[in-house]
C-alpha cells in the first residue's frame, strides 16, 4: 500500500508544480539573453530534456530520484547533499521531541488518573488547556524571549555554533528551546488522553479484580493499569506525528533550524521546485513509514491485533 | 388524521423541552458560558473596529514602534500603524477564516461522508482513498504545497486551500457514522416506502449526526485560527496588506522586535489565545451538552 501511494502522491506534486508555470530555464538564464538568443535557448531547452511530454520528464525525474539523484536546486546545489545534512537536523528535532513529550505526557497523565483531583492533576488540566489555546511559534518567541535574550542561557537560532568545542554541549544547546516548543505542544494533548484511558481502566471489573487478591497497589497500576491503557495512546500517537511534523515546520522557522521544513519554507517562498518536491516527498515517506511503525508496535503490545486480519 | 397531529405536536413539545433542558444544562457549564460570552465579545468588538473604520493601513513613519498609552492603545507597529485598529480588523479576518473554513469544510465532508458510508461499496472505497492521500501529509504541509501550486498570497486562495484539505476529519466521522445507522430499523422502513434516497441521506440520518458535526465544527473554527496563524507566521498566509492576527504577529519573526517591542506580539498573540481558549471550552460544553455518548 505504501509504494503505490507514494507514487500517486509524487505525481500529484510534480503535475502540480508544473502547473505554476514557473520556468526553470529563468533561473539559469540571464533576461537579456533569452530575449536575445532565443535558438541558443530552445537548443538548452531540448538538451535538458524540458521540451518531452511531461509524463516523460515524470519518470525520467523518477528514475533518477530512485537512483539515489535527487537532482539539484534552482541555485545549483546537489538536493542530496543539503538534504544528507538537514534530514538528521530535523529527525532529532522530531525524534527527541516525541521522546520527550511521550514520557512527559503519559507520566503526568498517568499520576493525575491515580491522584485524581489532586495538585499535579489540577496544575495538568490547566497545562493542558492552555498548550491547546496558544500558538506553538507563539510558545516559541516567549521561550526565545526568557531562556535567550533576558538570560542568554541558550543560543535562539542555528544548529551548530562555529566556534563549538564540544559537538554534544553543541547540540544541547541548539536543541533544547526548540524541542522544548514542540514538546510542550504534543504534551497538552497526550497529557489529556492518557489520564482520561488510564481512569477508564482503573474503573473497570480485571482491575478491581487485581485489587481484591491483594496485590499491592503500585503492581496494579503499572502491570495492569498501565498496559492496558497504553494502547490507545499508541493510537493517538499515529495521530500526533503529522501536527509533530507539521509543529516542527513552524518551529524550525522560529528558530532559524535548518531542518527539512525551513528548507521547505523557504523553497516554497523563492519558488525553487526541485526542492520543494524532494521535501514534501521525504515527508510523506515518513510519515507513512511511521503509521507503519505504529502498526507493528500496536499488534506486539495487543496480542489481539494481528496484521493482516 | 387527527392522530398524527397530535404525534407531531407532542414530538414538537418534546423537542423544544430537550432543547430547555439543554440550554439549563449548557447554562450550569460555567466554563462553557464564560467561552461564550469572551467570543461574543471579540467576535463583537471586531466587528464593530470593521464598521466604525478604524485606520489599520496608513503607516504613519513618525510614529514607528511607539510603546502602547499616547492615543495608541495597543502601541504602533514597525512601519506605525495603529496596533489596536490591526488586532480589531485582524480578529474579523481570523474569525472570518476560522468560522467560513470550519463550516464549509464540515458540509463537504458531511456530504462525502454521507455518500460513502450510505451506499458503500466503490464509492466508499474511492473516497476513503482519497482521504487517505490527504491524510498522509500533515496538514500544514498539505497547505504549503497547494500554497506552492497556487503561487498566489490572497484571502480566497487561502479559503479554498484550507477547505480543500479540512474535510477529511468530518468525512471519517459522518461515514462511520452512516455506516451503522445505515441499517437501523427507521432507515429499512424509509427505504421500503420507496423515499428517494437523498432524502433518506439527509432528511432522515443526517439529522441523527448533526451533533459530533456540529461539536467538531465548533473546534475546528480553533484549528483554523491557529493553522492559519502559524502559515501566516512562516510567510505563506495572506499579503500583509489585509491583517490578520497571525499576519501581525508575523514581525515577531524579527529578534530586535520580540525583545524591544513585546506589545508588537504580545497583543494579538493574546488576542489568539483567549479566543482559541474560549472556543475550546465552549466546544467542551457543547460536547457535555450535545454528545450523549459521553455522558
Amino acid at each position: 500500500m505504501m509504494i503505490p501511494m507514494l507514487l500517486v502522491i509524487s505525481f500529484i506534486v510534480y503535475y502540480g508544480l508544473q502547473l505554476t508555470g514557473i520556468d526553470p530555464i529563468n533561473f539559469m538564464v540571464s533576461p537579456e539573453m533569452l530575449s536575445s538568443n532565443k535558438e541558443n535557448v530552445e537548443a538548452l531547452r531540448e538538451s535538458l530534456g524540458l521540451n518531452d511530454p511531461l509524463i516523460v520528464q515524470y519518470f525520467r525525474w523518477l528514475g533518477n530520484i530512485l537512483h539515489g539523484d535527487l537532482g539539484y536546486s534552482f541555485d545549483g546545489s546537489s538536493i542530496a547533499s543539503v538534504i544528507a545534512v538537514r534530514l538528521p537536523y530535523t529527525f532529532e528535532l522530531a525524534g527527541y521531541s516525541l521522546l520527550f513529550s511521550t514520557i512527559i505526557g503519559i507520566g503526568i497523565g498517568i499520576i493525575s488518573a491515580v491522584r485524581q483531583n489532586g495538585i499535579i492533576d489540577y496544575v495538568g488540566r490547566v497545562l493542558a488547556v492552555l498548550g491547546q489555546a496558544v500558538p506553538q511559534f507563539l510558545v516559541g518567541i516567549i521561550l526565545i524571549q526568557v531562556f535567550s535574550i533576558k538570560l542568554g542561557w541558550f543560543p535562539a537560532s542555528n544548529r551548530v555554533s562555529p566556534d563549538a568545542t564540544s559537538a554534544l554541549a553543541d547540540a544541547f544547546f541548539h536543541l533544547f528551546l526548540p524541542v522544548l516548543t514542540l514538546t510542550i505542544g504534543m504534551v497538552a494533548v497526550l497529557m489529556r488522553y492518557a489520564r482520561n484511558t488510564m481512569l477508564d481502566v482503573l474503573n473497570s471489573d480485571y482491575i478491581k479484580t487485581a485489587r481484591s487478591k491483594g496485590i499491592p497497589e503500585w503492581k496494579v497500576y503499572l502491570k495492569h493499569g498501565f498496559r492496558n491503557a497504553m494502547k490507545p495512546v499508541l493510537v493517538i500517537l499515529v495521530f500526533r506525528i503529522p501536527a509533530l511534523i507539521g509543529g516542527s515546520v513552524v518551529i524550525e522557522t522560529v528558530f532559524s533550524y535548518p531542518g527539512i521544513g525551513l528548507t521547505m519554507t523557504n523553497a516554497i517562498v523563492s519558488g525553487d521546485y526541485p526542492v520543494v518536491l524532494v521535501t514534501t516527498l521525504i515527508i510523506a515517506a515518513t510519515m507513512l513509514i511511521c503509521s507503519f511503525m505504529v502498526d507493528v508496535f500496536n499488534a506486539l503490545l495487543d496480542p489481539r491485533v494481528r496484521l493482516g486480519e | 388524521m387527527g392522530e398524527t397531529t397530535s404525534i407531531k405536536d407532542s414530538n414538537k413539545s418534546a423537542s423544544s423541552s430537550l432543547f430547555k433542558r439543554n440550554v439549563r444544562k449548557f447554562m450550569n457549564n460555567k466554563l462553557a458560558v464564560l467561552g461564550l460570552v469572551i467570543i461574543v465579545v471579540i467576535t463583537v468588538a471586531c466587528i464593530i473596529g470593521m464598521i466604525v473604520g478604524v485606520d489599520y493601513g496608513t503607516p504613519v513613519l513618525t510614529d514607528m514602534k511607539q510603546a502602547p498609552g499616547n492615543g495608541h492603545l495597543f502601541g504602533t507597529d514597525t512601519i506605525g500603524r495603529d496596533l489596536f485598529a490591526r488586532v480589531l480588523v485582524g480578529g474579523c479576518y481570523s474569525i472570518l477564516i476560522g468560522a467560513f473554513c470550519a463550516v464549509m469544510s464540515s458540509v463537504i465532508g458531511a456530504i462525502l461522508g454521507a455518500l460513502a458510508g450510505y451506499f458503500g461499496g466503490k464509492v466508499d472505497m474511492i473516497l476513503i482513498r482519497i482521504s487517505e492521500i490527504f491524510q498522509a501529509f500533515p496538514q500544514l504541509v498539505l497547505v504549503m504545497m497547494l500554497v506552492a501550486i497556487v503561487n498566489k498570497r490572497g484571502l480566497g486562495n487561502l479559503l479554498f486551500i484550507f477547505v480543500f484539505t479540512g474535510w477529511m476529519t468530518t468525512f471519517r466521522m459522518v461515514r462511520n457514522e452512516f455506516m451503522s445507522l445505515k441499517n437501523e430499523t427507521y432507515v429499512k422502513v424509509c427505504e421500503a416506502f420507496g423515499m428517494k434516497k437523498s432524502n433518506i441521506m439527509f432528511k432522515q440520518i443526517l439529522p441523527n449526526v448533526m451533533s459530533p458535526i456540529i461539536v467538531s465544527t465548533t473546534t475546528n473554527v480553533a484549528f483554523f485560527i491557529l493553522q492559519e496563524a502559524a502559515l501566516s507566521f512562516i510567510g505563506l498566509g495572506v499579503a500583509d496588506s489585509t491583517p490578520t492576527w497571525g499576519n501581525i504577529l508575523n514581525a515577531a519573526k524579527s529578534v530586535s522586535v520580540v525583545t524591544n517591542q513585546w506589545w508588537i506580539w504580545v497583543f494579538p498573540g493574546l488576542a489568539i489565545s483567549l479566543f482559541v481558549l474560549a472556543i475550546n471550552f465552549f466546544g467542551d460544553g457543547l460536547r457535555d451538552v450535545l454528545d450523549a455518548k459521553q455522558q
